[in-house]
């Protein structure tokens, strides 16, 4: 599959040139500015994975508070949703606007992406214990926090898995998304792919785009392999 | 409709005219009425009726899983919500409601490590000045014939035994009072006698008081000291029937003509409840 696809690559680069760069081409820049691609690409992942982690921390605290106080979610869940279904890019220069072009805006957008699926993934799987489990446990009495912490929480994982094979790509995408709209960036992957089509230097844009798919997919076997340690109780991962 | 049966001391569970109704103004279903039930610590007493009939209802306030509308219901002279709280009573379902993600073992040592300050409020309740140990869990689940089982997860086991696992969480916490909803509805003939057995076994060493929701008149019979037949609309107590047939009940007791005679009874005054409804 990989070979055909590669065929139709090279035909098409010999085609049309100011489409398609040929695989040689992008190879050698690859090779021959290995370390460029290493620092941005490290970049990037440093953004999406911290964004990644404000938002996760951000979803989940707020999961748990909406689990518990229906009052909270009322007042949350609108804001929310209304929050996701903003296309978060088109915010994106404002942010820049307004904190610069440090790593402050990437972190944000980066966050706000990640942050609703994870919301909720997250209540969901707080809320869906079975009423006889809840039932069970309320006959000792059990507190709000032992609830949480040794049936609610774990009740909740899968779902923050699956919530997490979602949102780790997004990741990736909210950070190339913010570098790119704050032109003028110092690094990242996002920043070398609009400063490399504006020079018209294809085989950098498509070194560049190779690396990113690559990191995607390692970040999404990372997810994998954690969640086949954590969820091996789970009929999803067996 | 009085199903008193003999006291002595503080009863285990007491219920005066409860009343507990479904819903409002002409949707109204009256689920239980004028229900009065005294059980002595230490019997065994089975709810048995037709659906409709308020058991589980009747199950679910003792629990304090409800409220009732009207009436009283204590647990050892307290209300069943100090009674959790002081981890008096221990609740089987339905369904086994053990967690996933723990073993076996870990499923039914977990509640030990849920509400640690039940021990010194069950020492404010009159009858419970004595501390107790906390029984070894391992044990018990080997005497539940669980032994091969500890550290396997719910899901790798059969019904049976993971029925077996909810009902050695229940007993692993000492209650006073157990309280349980039909636990073996859902299993074949075959383990559902062989849990039975296994029931009582538990039962004669712990010794606590049970109350047990079925819809099997020998499975009611055969484990309790009291049946209670209950009718439907609205939900009541139509009469508790004292079983007085020698312990331990083995499976010799299904051979016995005095065994038959009690089904019998309990059968025909079931059938003359709902009659009695029809008409």
């Amino acid at each position: 599959m990989l070979a055909i696809l590669g065929g139709l690559w090279q035909w098409g680069a010999r085609q049309l040139p100011y489409l398609l760069p040929p695989l040689s081409g992008v190879g050698s820049s690859l090779s021959g500015n290995f370390g460029y691609y290493v620092h941005n690409a490290l970049v990037t992942l440093g953004e999406a994975t911290a964004g990644l982690g404000m938002g996760f921390v951000g979803a989940f605290v707020l999961a748990v508070l909406t689990s518990e106080l229906p009052l909270v979610r009322r007042a949350v869940m609108p804001v929310a949703v209304v929050l996701n279904v903003t296309p978060l890019v088109a915010v994106a220069p404002a942010l820049v606007v307004a904190f610069g072009f440090g790593p402050m805006p990437k972190l944000i957008i980066t966050g706000l992406i990640c942050f609703f699926p994870i919301l909720i993934n997250t209540a969901t799987g707080l809320r869906s214990v079975p009423q006889q489990v809840l039932q069970v446990y309320r006959t000792m009495d059990a507190s709000r926090v032992e609830l949480l912490w040794h049936v609610r929480v774990p009740n909740a994982l899968p779902y923050l898995f699956a919530a997490l094979r979602i949102v780790f790509p997004l990741s990736i995408i909210g950070a190339v998304v913010a570098e790119m709209s704050a032109s003028g960036s110092t690094g990242g992957l996002g920043t070398a792919i609009s400063v490399a089509s504006s020079m018209n230097q294809l085989p950098v844009v498509y070194a560049s785009i190779l690396v990113l798919a690559v990191m995607g997919v390692l970040l999404l076997l990372a997810v994998t392999v954690v969640e086949r340690r954590v969820l091996h109780w789970h009929d999803s991962v067996n | 409709m009085d199903g008193s049966v003999k006291v002595t001391g503080t009863p285990a569970l007491e219920l005066r005219s409860v009343r507990r109704v479904y819903g409002f103004g002409s949707a109204a279903t009256t689920a239980l009425d004028d229900v009065h039930l005294t059980v002595p610590s230490g019997r065994f007493v089975s709810l048995i009726g037709p659906s409709g009939c308020g058991k589980s209802t009747l199950l679910r306030l003792v629990a304090g899983l409800e409220q009732p509308d009207g009436g009283e219901v204590s647990v050892h002279g307290v209300t069943p919500a100090q009674a959790c709280a002081a981890k008096l009573i221990g609740l089987v379902p339905q369904s086994p409601a053990l967690l996933p993600w723990l073993s076996v073992l870990r499923n039914v040592t977990l509640p030990q490590k849920i509400n640690r300050g039940a021990a010194g409020r069950r020492e404010r309740i009159a009858d419970f000045a004595e501390r107790r140990t906390a029984p070894d869990m391992k044990e018990l689940l080997v005497k539940a014939g669980l032994g091969d089982a500890l550290d396997k997860l719910p899901a790798q086991l059969s019904g049976g035994m993971r029925q077996r696992a909810a009902i050695v969480r229940a007993f692993g916490l000492q209650p006073d009072v157990l309280v349980m909803d039909e636990p073996f509805s859902a299993l074949d003939e075959f383990t559902r006698e062989s849990l039975q057995d296994q029931l009582l076994d538990l039962w004669e060493e712990l010794r606590t008081t049970v109350l047990f929701v079925t819809h099997s008149v020998s499975e009611a019979v055969r484990l309790s000291d009291t049946v209670v037949v209950m009718a439907p609309n609205p939900g009541r107590i139509v009469e508790s029937i004292d079983v007085d047939l020698p312990r331990p009940r083995g499976e010799r007791l299904f051979g016995e003509r005095r065994f038959h005679e009690y089904e019998d009874l309990v059968r025909e005054r079931l059938r003359r409840a709902w009659h009695s409804e029809a008409a």
